[in-house]
């Protein structure tokens, strides 16, 4: 089988820091790590090669070029090939541009190694931008079924189905569904592997392939990078910090406040809700969610 | 100071949840050998019950080897480094 | 995941801290295929000392090291202090005089060691990290019993010599039955917590200019009379500053090493220091103190030891001295290695190796020193008694109360006569001859 995993470098975050003097987090220098998620993304694909010997596992991501240190972690741990998508015309790419670009890269992969990829494995999402909306987009982009939430899989080659439990808001589900399939990965997936010596020596020897614009001539330029992206990060900032918590004893208080704070003043007012009682399930609205 | 518990916050850690990597019988200790432990453990992870127990967190281990030299023939029944770059990690040193 | 043998190495390295890397930068400047393994994420993650690195061995391995190694500052002031209760009695020798060879600098081996291994990856050693020695693989029995490689969890991987740099703790070594168990009396436990502090503000406290810096060791009754000290080091924006305890007589103290420590940041002479500072990191290691009489067998059949896994340490009291020692014996060992390529014959390496040793100063300095751990293990009056004597003797010479002087000689002989004056002659007498 051919196993794709996308990766992305991110910065650590649980290494934040708070400057002690202006109250600000300290978010430069921070150490580089692969994103948490996408290890769990890399060590599923890794199992699936194990089950079915002669498949191979490729990595890949767009980044900076120190992003192939991200890659090479991946090697060491087992990843057979690795590919480095990088071009400036790349950079300041949103979610649907990243996605557009990474899409192309795949395609452009597909057709250098003549095969296109059984399933593709994403982390559910990266802890910089927890947008959770690359990996669903890449699969739309290329066509395929996708799989998102996954903390259970098993892959049945012989019939072209996979077997996967999704976590959402409200329980589990299990599905059957097609290959080629895009996953992606939560924390429960797995446990990922301890990197093994002769793959952290080939790792380190190993030439990473780059991808960059000339290498996709076909690609839509206006759908790239900057100019490619729809959304626009106007401003990232710290919020004030909150100073003071206020302990409310019980629901009704908590419904009480929350109604006064957000200028209904009559309970009664608010349709299904009475004053001073609970609501009830039939009574709150099921949001649509995410599935 | 603050308490060694707080002060080991500072410290970055990549958690081996899956297996510990010290075990010790903390049952039938005597307290001479208890004390060593307990007095010498960098990370302050050995500490002394009311019952005469000896309880232990392999969570916070500076991975120094102490209690292997002192109790490794007694109350430390196992001691391995964690696995690869697992336990603690220095950035300064 | 493929089992078997893929590539040969000439020389296997388990581990990346001075002694190791130093091997493996020589080796590899002479083209020897060296492999080294670190079970931390980066060579220096898993290490920590004081501390302060005498760098006349790492200049002759790295001749220009100052344009590029991570040095905090370079010691130009050491302190030495004896404390009891909250009184401390300190001796400062300052100096801008230093020659190059007599240089030392202050380091944190997160960094430092991280350099060293990309120096030695630029000469073409292969260092790989985060990956674990789990044994040593050996061959045969007895006297015929070799070690032909190492084992790292499900991989193996053979060499023609393994040296074995894994530090204080030989857990290699005594699993596969190479050495015997740690003795407790040759080991003390260091801990150390490193404090911010803007460089400016650590150069009004101690008296530096920019890029100098301070060694200071104490003893004292922290250690409730327990064989051990603390220190404190100057690095560019911290200090470092710990305790350490021998390991011995641990048990029977009152207090933990925590606690020690507790009361040596808080002792009036040392707290003010720690002013505002922020604490980054609470690390700690064993160290090897035995000195030479504690150093286990250097080598054998196809494996060689160095640095703390060697024992090579030296605690004189006034100084420590760890890293120079493992550098040099890294370089020992790659050079008895590479003439052992060169003829053909691996089999004479460990031998050649101890001989670079004895030949080279690091034998001498080991041999010349090697009563001083023995004498402070039998000298417990320099934890108990002494630092009482000494701030007592002080106190006499610099208190005024309007009481009466005293003549200086009959103050002091009456403090003396306290201790037992022929025990301090003694003690004194010995302790000089031991260093």
């Amino acid at each position: 089988m051919e196993l794709l995993v996308c990766i992305k470098q991110v910065p650590d975050t649980s290494e934040i820091k708070l400057d002690p003097e202006t109250n600000n987090l300290i978010r430069t220098g921070l150490p580089s790590i692969v994103n948490p998620f996408d290890m769990h993304a890399l060590e599923a694909a890794l199992t699936v090669k194990d089950q079915h010997p002669g498949s191979r596992v490729t990595v890949i991501t767009m980044g900076p070029p120190q992003a192939e240190e991200a890659l090479r972690h991946c090697l060491s741990l087992g990843a057979d090939q690795a590919w480095l998508i990088t071009d400036r015309a790349f950079g300041g790419a949103d979610t649907l541009a990243t996605s557009y670009t990474i899409a192309e890269a795949i395609r452009h992969v597909e057709r250098l190694i003549n095969k296109p990829f059984d399933m593709i494995f994403c982390g559910k999402q990266a802890i910089d931008g927890d947008t959770a909306q690359v990996g669903p987009q890449i699969a739309e982009e290329l066509g395929m079924a996708q799989a998102t939430y996954v903390c259970e899989l098993s892959v049945h080659k012989d019939t072209g189905k996979v077997i996967v439990k999704r976590e959402h808001e409200h329980g589990y589900e299990v599905m059957e569904a097609p290959l080629p399939l895009l996953v992606t990965a939560t924390t429960d997936l797995n446990e990922p592997r301890m990197p093994g010596l002769w793959h952290s020596i080939e790792a380190k020897r190993y030439e990473i392939g780059h991808i960059t614009l000339q290498d996709i001539p076909t690609i839509d330029q206006s759908r790239i990078g900057l100019g490619g992206s729809p959304t626009r990060v106007r401003k990232v900032y710290q919020p004030p910090l909150r100073s003071k918590v206020e302990m409310l004893s019980s629901v009704e208080e908590g419904i009480q406040k929350i109604l006064e704070l957000a200028n209904i003043d009559n309970g009664q007012d608010y349709a299904g809700i009475e004053q001073g009682s609970a609501p009830n399930a039939s009574t709150v609205e099921q949001e649509g969610g995410n599935n | 100071m603050k308490k060694l518990e707080e002060r080991l916050g500072a410290n970055k850690y990549y958690v081996d949840e899956t297996s510990p990597h010290i075990i010790i019988d903390g049952q039938h200790v005597s307290k001479e050998e208890a004390m060593k432990l307990v007095n010498g453990c960098p990370a302050g992870l050995y500490t002394l019950q009311d019952d005469g127990t000896l309880a232990f967190d392999f969570a916070g281990c500076l991975e120094c080897g102490t209690c292997r030299v002192l109790c490794g023939n007694s109350i430390v029944k196992t001691w391995k480094y964690p696995k690869n770059a697992k336990g603690v990690e220095f950035r300064q040193g | 995941m493929e089992q078997g043998v893929r590539e040969r190495f000439d020389v296997i390295v388990v581990g990346a801290g001075p002694a190791g890397t130093a091997a493996a930068y020589r080796l590899a400047q002479q083209r020897v295929k060296v492999l080294v393994i670190e079970r931390g994420m980066a060579p220096g993650a898993k290490n920590m000392m004081g501390g302060r690195i005498y760098t006349h061995s790492l200049e002759t391995l790295i001749p220009d090291f100052r344009e590029r190694a991570p040095l905090e500052r370079q010691v130009r002031k050491e302190r030495i202090s004896i404390g009891a209760g909250g009184d401390m009695t300190t001796i400062e020798y300052a100096t801008n005089n230093v020659a190059p060879d007599e240089e030392s600098y202050v380091v944190l081996r997160a960094k430092f060691d991280k350099w060293l291994a990309e120096e030695a990856e630029k000469q073409g050693a292969l260092i790989i990290s985060n990956v674990q020695v789990t044994e040593l693989i050996t061959e045969g029995s007895g006297k015929e019993r070799r070690v032909i490689g190492v084992r790292c969890h499900d991989d193996e991987v053979y060499a023609n010599m393994v040296i074995i740099a894994e530090g204080a703790n030989t857990v290699l070594l005594e699993e596969a039955g190479l050495t015997g168990p740690t003795p407790p009396h040759s080991m003390a436990v260091g801990v150390k917590e490193v404090y911010t502090l803007k460089p400016e503000v650590i150069n009004d406290r101690l008296g530096l200019n920019d890029k100098e810096g301070m060694a200071w060791l104490t003893l004292g009754d922290m250690t409730d009379g327990i064989l051990g000290g603390g220190f404190i080091y100057t690095n560019e924006g911290s200090l470092s500053v710990g305790m350490v305890v021998g390991l011995e007589d641990i048990g029977k103290a009152n207090r933990s090493i925590d606690d020690m420590l507790g009361a040596f940041t808080s002792h009036p002479s040392i707290a003010p220091l720690l002013k505002n500072a922020q604490l980054k990191e609470h690390s700690a290691h064993l160290v090897p103190e035995g000195g030479y009489m504690s150093m286990p067998k250097l080598g054998g059949k196809g494996y060689l030891v160095v640095g703390d896994a060697a024992r090579m340490c030296m605690n004189l009291g006034y100084t420590i001295r760890g890293m120079d020692l493992a550098i040099q014996s890294g370089i020992c060992a790659a050079e008895a290695i590479n003439v052992g390529l060169r003829d053909s014959n691996m089999d004479a390496v460990s031998k050649l190796y101890e001989k670079e040793i004895k030949n080279s100063w690091l034998g001498k300095d080991l041999k010349l020193y090697k009563h001083m751990p023995q004498f402070l293990a039998d000298t417990p009056g320099i934890f108990q008694t002494y630092p009482a004597f000494v701030n007592d003797l002080m106190r006499d010479v610099f208190m005024v109360n309007g009481k009466g002087a005293e003549p200086l000689m009959k103050k002091m002989m009456r403090r003396a006569k306290s201790v037992g004056l022929s025990t301090l002659i003694r003690d004194a007498w010995k302790g000089v001859r031991s260093l």
